[in-house]
């Protein structure tokens, strides 16, 4: 859909590429050299000093020593990790609480983006739902949802490098995964609060892999959570209450968890 | 070569990295289950593979990070090299723009990885000898100049996938010795190491008893 909008300042010429991984995509001509196309498109010169998050240094980059987890635990964790997705059905099957367990203890940061994948069952769904996310992504959507979503992408984490610029890969795949849930689920359409969770999701993946962990946040952890009925409910439109009291106590927990974890931790920090 | 997965005395944490196009999933599929996709569809975000190969005495499970399009998630690029002791910096000896652009992708590692991280230079599809844009020698001079092993390979013939995996896993491993005789005491260095005198046992090395994965 983006393509045909190009006028809007989405997709600059030449910067998109499927994230999807069509086949023989490997080596188009038109790619940028991969190593920081984003910051030659972005004209940054390729030189901004960004932190381990991405985020631009010297604006809401992380400030002061984070707690960082030692190398040997961090490696020890990597490789049991490697071996729960390698075997994930038989976790999933025998082993629940351990995965649970190791959940808390952190995921490695370089597992996250697949892991998520894995324990949202974002990863099942697109297997069932093979080619779902490329017809989306062609339709080209309600007028009244794309205006929305267009104002806020270049509100979402503007410090980070992946979205600092209006046409970089970051909005444009932003743009991708929003409008495909509006045509996903017409009549939920779009709220703002799924734009932080969305760009989240793509700093760890894919545009079609973050759009169905997004479903499933949407519909297995917070189902209603971002409906138009519950935005009316909560206070003015457009506005996400913080803990939405028609959710069962659980459910509570986990919007104020993806809230606090999204908007609040990333924005705060 | 041993197979035996679960039976190792060391991982090694080795990283693919170089432009899109340029054969890593390739290269780690051959070396890995023996083999080669003409197909492949693009990598997206980070695959992984191991084998456990016999290197001098011990056993090295090689646990391989193949990697994708790392410009576009900054966010955990320097999560994928972090604890890596070795890495394959693979361009396409048929596309001199992937040559070109080694050096970059030499700066990001350092910049990212443990300064004592093994590379290996590796141009690879020699396959395609009447396309080669990249001379041989050219590259092998880059890579002595910069402290780098060089091989070149081919995915699809297999012709040095082998040896060039075993290369950079022997120097890892001597390098793991040789810092054990140096500093047997020391902690803080990121390679695990072999304690004959029973001292504290990095969580790199597993010991036959203790394998709880």
């Amino acid at each position: 859909m983006a393509k045909s909008r190009g006028t809007n300042g989405l997709g600059a010429p030449g910067s998109r590429e499927s994230l999807a991984g069509a086949p023989g995509e490997a080596g188009a001509g038109d790619e940028l050299s991969s190593l920081g196309s984003d910051s030659e498109i972005n004209g940054g010169g390729g030189e901004r000093r960004v932190d381990k998050f991405g985020f631009i240094v010297g604006s809401q980059s992380a400030e002061g020593p984070l707690e960082e987890v030692p190398l040997e635990v961090l490696r020890q964790r990597e490789s049991k990790w490697l071996d729960m997705l390698n075997n994930w059905d038989k976790w999933m099957a025998k082993k629940h609480k351990k995965i649970r367990l190791r959940c808390q203890k952190g995921i490695p940061p370089s597992l996250r983006g697949r892991a998520w994948q894995y324990l949202s069952g974002g990863k099942v769904k697109l297997e069932q739902n093979a080619g779902r996310f490329d017809e989306l992504d062609v339709s080209p959507g309600d007028p009244k949802w794309l205006d929305v979503i267009e104002r806020d992408l270049h509100r979402q984490f503007p410090f980070h490098e992946m979205f600092v610029s209006r046409g970089g890969h970051g909005q444009q795949d932003l743009f991708r995964v929003l409008k495909a849930y509006t045509l996903y689920r017409p009549e939920e359409g779009y709220c703002q609060a799924q734009a932080p969770v969305a760009a989240v999701l793509l700093m760890h993946m894919p545009a079609e892999q973050a759009f169905w962990c997004l479903v499933q946040i949407c519909e297995k952890y917070l189902p209603g959570y971002y409906s138009e009925k519950l935005v009316s409910e909560g206070g003015q439109e457009g506005e996400v209450p913080l803990t939405p009291l028609s959710l069962p106590p659980r459910k509570q927990l986990v919007a104020a968890w993806v809230s606090s974890r999204t908007v609040g931790f990333l924005c705060l920090r | 070569m041993g197979t035996a997965e679960e039976d190792y005395n060391f991982v090694f944490k080795v990283v693919l990295i170089g432009e899109s196009g340029v054969g890593k999933t390739n290269l780690l599929s051959r070396f890995t289950r023996n083999e080669f996709n003409h197909d492949s569809r693009t990598t997206i975000g980070v695959e992984f593979s191991t084998r456990t190969v016999m290197v001098g005495n011990a056993m090295v499970k090689a646990q391989i990070w193949d990697t994708a399009g790392l410009e576009r998630y900054r966010a955990i690029t320097s999560a994928y090299y972090r604890g890596a002791v070795g890495a394959l910096l693979v361009f396409d000896i048929t596309k001199h723009q992937t040559y070109d652009v080694v050096e970059r992708w030499l700066k990001e590692l350092y910049d990212h990885a443990e300064a004592t991280i093994i590379v290996m230079l590796v141009g690879n599809k020699t396959d395609l000898a009447q396309a080669r844009e990249v001379p041989t020698e050219e590259a092998k001079m880059f890579a002595e100049n910069n402290g780098l092993l060089f091989i070149e390979t081919s995915a699809l013939d297999s012709t040095n996938v082998e040896q060039a995996f075993e290369t950079i896993l022997r120097d890892i491993f001597s390098k793991v010795q040789k810092q054990q005789q140096r500093s047997p005491q020391d902690n803080a260095v990121s390679l695990s190491s072999e304690n004959p005198h029973g001292g504290s046992q990095t969580p790199e090395e597993k010991r036959a008893c203790c394998i709880s994965l």
